[in-house]
């Protein structure tokens, strides 16, 4: 937030320092941060994950990215985790949420839960309290790798927070407490899952026959809307945003056509062009804020102020346990999440790049919230999240 | 029985035929008629409450059918549907609650003595939780569907395992373990929890008649806090629950001004305005398309709504959402009177069309001048000429400053609070069994 300087001349006289001497920057401590504990700080591994999901990135980005993945891994891994003994129990904490975040359909929120109930699972704590303070490390760890992933880190909370909630009130047994846990850990994967269809359910009566709905980005739960709505024979049509880097529009389209569903592809910069035409906008969150603005793929904001000048109405589709308690104040205010852009052609090494994968959308200009809460309005998001964390 | 039958479905041709007009009249027609057919109800033995929701849940969607436009009656029912859950919720936490009473009062060995208490409270905090909205602290848990939980033989179970570890308690658990058998037995005895379940429900209801009854007064208390002396008030059409607020502001002696747009083309604003000048109110009255050229002269604008949606939209009488235009162009505070009866769980999809009712073309266009425009039988087949009379307009939230209710002065974003105190999410779609 710092860095907004008018002279960006002295910036990058700077930045050019860091390069050689990466120890004298003490305002880049978010950026150091994250290069002790992630393999390549240039790229964010929550956008490269869902990136990996999409399936349209080109072969070499995704060898480099594997080269330099492969080649920190071990280095960085065995820097940090030099405490006594727990050595294991750590790194399996991140690889397990790894391997669950690989599967497409699995949500992030829900791999975390998953992990951190492998720990509890594999942990040797006879007390709640020391499983706590377990769990706790577990799941720093895991919002430490990945810092710039909201779902994770919003799920992990969540889950810290019924954790202590429920520990001293109900069960005699630790045991018995401990099981109940992991179960519900599990059940938590099906929670998500009826979450989707219940989002989906509530958002049915606003599609009406006729209409005209712009998406952007690749959503699971917006999919799932327009699956139950072309299920129940609803005549619409989609517009996709073609979503570069990442061609989610390319990838969306393919699940739209095969419903059956008339879809048509527009450039980002077609939006405007195309609004009159567009009767509502459907987006997906890959994490709603206490402002009850959201966080999502790059391009949402531009695309809500568009809506909004033209009076049309935006709807945000996102499960509850993506409330995180950030309060981003403008569009630099958050964790950077970067995302290499191939544009197919070699750009000189003096031009910059903005690779930020994600933007942020204030609350002023989404109309409705779908959530598996119900339906709110964005000035309900605060007060949901009050009554969880008071 | 039959005679209830009878009344629901002379109350349905009624609302059919739109007879009964305003949401006020509406909404304490449905709950006396609910009242009614509640205190005739034969409940079972086992789950009374289950089948009573559904016997009123049948109801309600015949009636709701009747005249969808008129969303007071669906409130209403609701409202009866909410009653019914909270009235057998506080029965049944009352019932298990008691044990845990003397449990609390021996403070011999705390953390063991705890146990029979927090099962208590736990079953009681379960039981409750199922009539909480769905919000994010209980997202993990595991919320049980029905009411029963109090009865599972999990208290039961601890208690037994109390008893074998702790001699010298063991005397108090068996009275512990008795007193929960008593209580479940009397709580299954048909006679008196069904006695008091349908007692109590209709007592609320009483509250809810009452409450309907007084919502004007109630409102027009709060006319001291928003009219100040030397105002300059706007209004359009004519309401009853704008009426006696601004009546009241008179009473205390607040001296002001009201501009009243004619509302055509009913024209009760001319009744309003006769109305306010014989209570000694200096009163203007302008054309509605005069409403923008006027609205620079004045402080307040204070209206009416037919209905409130759960986004703090309001459906309101045809001419207000220009009024409401003009208001926000010149930065004039929008306030909405409205009753707890008017304010409607719903989100409006598509309010102008789904929400809103054509009334007759005859009270715009007298039929005898405009015969050869309007006759089916000319030239092919059908006339050029058409009228149409919508009887709402919908006002978005961005537009409305305050709402003014029996409870107080809120504004729109809070509006879906009161919704999770007035209404249960379950009810949010009245169907009968039988539909199904």
């Amino acid at each position: 937030m710092w860095h907004r300087s008018a002279s960006f001349i002295i910036d990058r006289l700077a930045q050019n320092e860091n390069v050689t001497n990466p120890d004298s920057r003490p305002l880049s401590s978010a950026s150091t941060v994250m290069a002790a504990d992630n393999p390549n700080p240039q790229v964010s591994l929550y956008y490269q994950t869902r990136a990996a999901h999409h399936g349209v990135v080109t072969s070499d980005w995704l060898a480099q990215a594997q080269s330099a993945v492969g080649h920190h891994h071990d280095d960085s891994l065995s820097d940090n985790y030099a405490s006594s003994g727990e050595e294991d129990k750590k790194i399996s904490v991140v690889d397990e949420f790894n391997n669950w975040r690989q599967q497409p359909d699995l949500a992030e929120a829900v791999a975390a839960i998953r992990a951190l109930s492998s720990v509890i699972r594999s942990s040797q704590a006879t007390t709640m309290m020391e499983l706590e303070i377990e769990l706790k490390r577990a799941s720093d760890s895991l919002k430490a790798w990945d810092t710039t992933s909201i779902s994770l880190t919003a799920g992990c909370d969540l889950f810290m927070r019924y954790v202590t909630r429920t520990s001293a009130l109900e069960y005699e047994d630790f045991g018995s407490a401990k099981s109940r846990l992991i179960e519900r850990a599990e059940k938590f994967g099906e929670i998500s899952y009826t979450a989707r269809k219940i989002i989906a359910m509530l958002s049915q009566d606003f599609i009406f026959d006729g209409c005209t709905i712009l998406v952007h980005g690749f959503s699971r739960v917006v999919l799932e809307v327009l699956r139950t709505a072309a299920q129940t024979k609803k005549l619409f049509r989609v517009f996709c945003t073609e979503g570069r880097p990442d061609r989610t529009g390319l990838r969306l389209s393919n699940e739209l056509a095969k419903l059956n569903v008339p879809v048509k592809l527009l450039i980002d910069s077609a939006v405007a062009y195309s609004m009159d035409d567009i009767d509502m906008v459907f987006v997906g969150a890959d994490g709603v804020v206490e402002s009850g603005g959201i966080i999502n793929m790059m391009g949402t904001y531009q695309i809500a102020l568009v809506a909004k000048s033209m009076n049309k109405p935006v709807y945000v589709a996102a499960e509850s346990y993506k409330f995180a308690r950030m309060y981003p104040l403008d569009q630099k205010d958050m964790v950077p999440a970067l995302r290499p852009i191939d544009f197919g052609v070699p750009i000189p090494s003096k031009v910059e790049v903005e690779t930020s994968a994600r933007d942020y959308t204030p609350p002023q200009y989404l109309t409705l919230l779908f959530t598996d809460l119900g339906v709110l309005t964005p000035s309900v998001v605060s007060d949901e999240l009050i009554q969880l964390y008071l | 029985m039959p005679d209830v039958h009878s009344l629901v479905n002379e109350f349905v041709v009624k609302l059919k035929k739109r007879k009964v007009e305003g949401s006020k009249a509406c909404a304490k027609l449905t709950a006396e008629l609910l009242r009614s057919f509640i205190s005739q109800q034969r409940l079972p033995q086992r789950n009374e409450s289950g089948a009573l929701i559904e016997a009123v849940k049948s109801v309600g969607e015949e009636l709701i059918a009747a005249n969808p436009v008129e969303l007071a009656v669906g409130n209403v029912v609701r409202r009866v549907l909410h009653i019914i859950r909270e009235e057998n919720l506080s029965l049944t936490t009352a019932a298990v609650g008691g044990l845990s009473l003397p449990a609390e009062s021996d403070d011999e060995d705390d953390v063991h003595d705890d146990y029979p208490a927090l099962s208590a409270t736990m079953v009681a905090a379960a039981a409750r939780s199922a009539l909480r909205p769905p919000s994010l602290q209980t997202l993990l848990e595991d919320v049980p569907n029905t009411i029963a939980v109090p009865y599972t033989p999990s208290s039961g179970g601890d208690s037994e395992r109390k008893k074998q570890m702790y001699i010298f308690l063991l005397s108090y658990c068996m009275v512990f373990h008795n007193q929960l058998r008593a209580m479940i037995q009397i709580a299954a005895d048909k006679n008196s929890v069904t006695r008091k379940l349908k007692h109590n429900v209709i007592e609320a209801v009483n509250e809810l008649i009452q409450e309907i009854s007084t919502c004007h007064e109630q409102i027009a208390e709060q006319a001291v806090e928003h009219i100040h002396q030397n105002e300059v008030i706007m209004t359009l059409g004519s309401s009853r629950t704008v009426t006696e607020f601004l009546c009241a502001a008179k009473e205390k002696k607040r001296s002001f001004r009201v501009f009243v747009a004619e509302g055509s083309p009913r024209y009760q604003g001319h009744a309003l305005a006769k109305e306010l000048a014989t209570r000694g109110l200096q009163t203007t009255v302008i054309t509605d398309s005069a409403v923008f050229a006027m609205i620079s002269r004045v402080n307040m604008v204070i209206v009416g709504a037919h209905a409130v949606m759960a986004n703090g939209g309001v459906i309101a009488p045809v001419g207000l959402n220009m009024v409401a235009l003009a208001a926000q162009r010149h930065a004039i505070p929008f306030v909405v009177l409205a009753g707890i009866h008017k304010l409607c769980p719903l989100y409006p999809h598509k309010p102008e069309v789904l929400l809103n009712e054509l009334k007759s073309p005859s009270e715009l266009l007298d039929f005898g001048e405009f015969s050869d425009c309007l006759d089916f039988g000319s030239g092919s087949g059908s006339p050029l000429l058409h009228v149409v009379n919508p009887a709402f307009d919908y006002v978005p939230p961005n537009l409305v400053s305050l709402f003014i209710t029996d409870i107080g002065g809120h504004n729109p974003s809070y509006m879906h609070q009161l919704m999770n105190e007035y209404y249960s999410a379950d009810d949010l779609v009245v169907r009968g069994k039988s539909a199904s």
